[in-house]
């Protein structure tokens, strides 16, 4: 889809800090990665710089809450997998693993952390009209409104 | 900065949109106030799914309603924009069951909300809105193969219908219409009330309602900056008349920060929580090609569960996929083989909107013991319906889990369910807030509509519905609304007197 970047305007704030764009980085190469390749570093550091934008509209509070979430994520290594290192500092193998332990892991807290993230990154990573093709989405053209008249 | 009209509307949404038009048509100086910004369609049609969220959903699209014991996190949807959530609705229109109107005006004792005294205003607002049938050559694969399995299992799926004119099948209503064929408020209600004088204020945040001796004068709040989104230049609006229909998470909320906190406001609220499951067929489905709501099945209304269809952007579904990493790679390389359907619970009043650390409210739900056995029967019967069609594997909205492949899998929602909180649940409908009722002692409103705490304070949006109504309640509250307006008219004398 052609989107003109900020056709109507988003707020000019931001949320992320360094180390908060660090964990976001290294959650969506959890996400995304294809065995365990690092993710393009120019998209990766555009894609954060876009989270940051989708998260900065929501109120303070709620932001408080995803960055509170985000640190926790930095340092449940050590509780998840045993691995006493900071989350982006895991391979990213181990870090995929760590989520998927985490979104099945039956102590609710946990799969709500992983769902608020993918749900974010995976709307807008996915968002891209290269990565849609590729998954066989054809852009916006569309064939049954005009069977509408037929019928 | 300051203005003084006859009425001043907070909202402009599905409720206050309706009242201004109304208002303005009486030739009364009208003023609506909208938090949200103001997009014309041409803009919001050409937004993708985040940005929509980003800039015309409140908190980006990630509101939750806090889950209280064994009760899911719900993810709660709403608009804020000029036009308000029905710039996010799938268009869907049903009148209220006829069942809850006779509850309503009987068991309840609102007398003038029987299906005949109400008749006339849905008929009006499904003129005004281009209430249609959808064809059956609309409906996506992905629709007909749920239909299919229905069918196969005895369930009656039914047409539904739409706010729509020229719709294309672009199924993504739920981010603005992208052909301008959804008949939003914005685009059905809104231009008539700008004919006849009516105003909005966009980016302007309500903060208080001045209440006096007993009667309300006016609000007064702040814009929001357009750097940094917080709230700055003060604005004073005097007026005659107060309608607040900010919606139901935010209308009770401004009522208790203008200290009109009563034992109802902010309590009962319903929330419809909604459940999809995606199914994976071996044929090519390419379900975003056609209306992204099309049928639907009342056959379990009395079990206290509606199934209506839905699609989902490409990207929107890989985002609700289950799974972590590869697994959820490869389920998305199956988007186009997957159909989509859901479902909605008639729920109890089980949620509160509370005051707490910003602007937004807090959200808590409770959901009781018969509307969590209501939620995975909805989601069994869904997944019976998907392998009833042929689906290879169904994918359930539970964490963590993996695909199903067999009927025989699915008995365990029935049988052994797990903790509701592990169920991924979405709301669109948020309800009954500040509710109607016949007395103080039992709700928030008078069947008029004002307040029963202050005299020319009124409410007039989906906060006011006295109960869950289990279906879509985009046409309820723009007729709750519509209805609401003609009683002020009606008594308008009497409330410019109060106000003189």
């Amino acid at each position: 889809m052609d989107v003109p970047k900020l056709l109507t305007r988003d707020f000019r704030r931001t949320t992320l800090r360094p180390r908060h764009r660090r964990m976001v980085a290294a959650i969506s190469e959890a996400l995304f990665s294809r065995d365990g390749e690092p993710l393009d570093a120019a998209m990766l550091d555009e894609f954060v710089t876009d989270i940051d934008g989708f998260l900065s509209a929501a109120s303070k509070p709620l932001r408080a809450g995803l960055m509170l979430m985000l640190e926790a994520l930095r340092w449940l290594p050590v509780v998840v997998v045993r691995r006493f290192a900071a989350f982006e500092d895991l391979p990213i193998v181990t870090r995929t693993s760590m989520l998927e332990r985490m979104d099945r892991s039956r102590f609710s807290p946990f799969p709500l952390m992983i769902v608020a993230f993918k749900t974010m990154l995976a709307l807008a990573y996915f968002e891209d009209e290269g990565r849609l093709r590729a998954i066989g989405y054809p852009g916006e053209e569309r064939k049954r409104y005009l069977l509408r008249g037929a019928a | 900065m300051r203005a003084s009209v006859d009425v001043v509307i907070v909202g402009s949404g599905a409720g206050g949109a309706v009242v201004a038009r109304e208002m303005a048509r009486a030739g009364l100086s009208v003023l609506a106030l909208e938090e949200g910004g103001y997009y014309t369609p041409e803009e919001y049609g050409k937004l993708s799914p985040s940005q929509s969220f980003r800039r015309i959903a409140r908190e980006a699209g990630l509101n939750v309603a806090v889950g209280l014991g064994d009760t899911p996190l719900i993810s709660a949807l709403a608009g804020k924009a000029v036009g308000g959530s029905s710039l996010l609705t799938g268009g869907v229109i049903f009148r209220v069951p006829e069942e809850i109107l006779h509850h309503w005006s009987t068991e309840l004792g609102l007398g003038d909300l029987t299906p005949d005294a109400l008749d006339p205003f849905f008929s009006e607002v499904e003129e005004t809105v281009h209430a249609e049938i959808v064809p059956d050559a609309m409906r996506s694969r992905s629709t007909e193969l749920f239909v299919e399995g229905a069918v196969k299992m005895g369930i009656e799926m039914k047409s539904l219908r739409r706010n729509t004119n020229g719709c294309r099948g672009a199924s993504r209503c739920t981010f603005g219409c992208p052909n301008r064929a959804k008949m939003s408020v914005d685009i059905s209600f809104w231009p008539d009330a700008w004919e006849n004088g009516a105003q909005i204020w966009a980016d302007a945040l309500v903060e208080k309602i001045d209440v006096r001796g007993g009667r309300a004068w006016g609000v007064r709040g702040r814009f929001l900056d357009q750097e940094t989104g917080e709230p700055r230049v003060p604005f004073e609006v005097a007026a005659k008349l107060v309608v607040v229909a900010a919606g139901a998470l935010h209308s009770p909320l401004l009522l208790k920060k203008s200290g009109l906190d009563g034992p109802h406001v902010g309590r009962h609220m319903t929330l419809h929580p909604s459940f999809r499951v995606c199914a994976i067929f071996d044929e090519q489905v390419d379900g975003w090609d056609g209306a992204m709501q099309s049928v639907y099945s009342d056959a379990m209304m009395d079990e206290g569960i509606t199934f209506v269809s839905a699609y989902n952007p490409a990207n929107v579904l890989a985002a609700a996929f289950p799974g972590v990493g590869p697994p959820h790679l490869k389920l998305i390389e199956r988007v186009p083989n997957v159909a989509v359907f859901g479902g909605m619970v008639h729920d109890d009043g089980g949620g509160q909107v509370r005051r707490w650390l910003s602007r937004e409210p807090l959200l808590l739900y409770r959901m009781n013991p018969r509307d969590r056995a209501r939620l995975f029967l909805g989601i069994q019967t869904l997944g019976k319906m998907a392998f009833a069609a042929g689906a290879t594997h169904v994918l359930l909205p539970i964490f963590g889990s993996e695909p199903f492949k067999s009927e025989g899998e699915l008995d365990f929602l029935t049988s052994n369910p797990p903790s509701a909180k592990r169920v991924e649940s979405l709301s669109f409908h948020p309800l009954g807030s500040a509710k109607m009722a016949t007395s103080e002692k039992r709700g928030v409103v008078k069947p008029s509509g004002e307040t029963w705490m202050v005299d020319n304070l009124f409410v007039a949006d989906g906060s006011v519905l006295p109960t869950s109504i289990g279906v879509n309640s985009q046409l309820p509250i723009m007729t709750m609304a519509l209805k609401i307006a003609r009683g002020i008219l009606d008594d308008w004398s009497r409330i410019a007197r109060r106000a003189a």
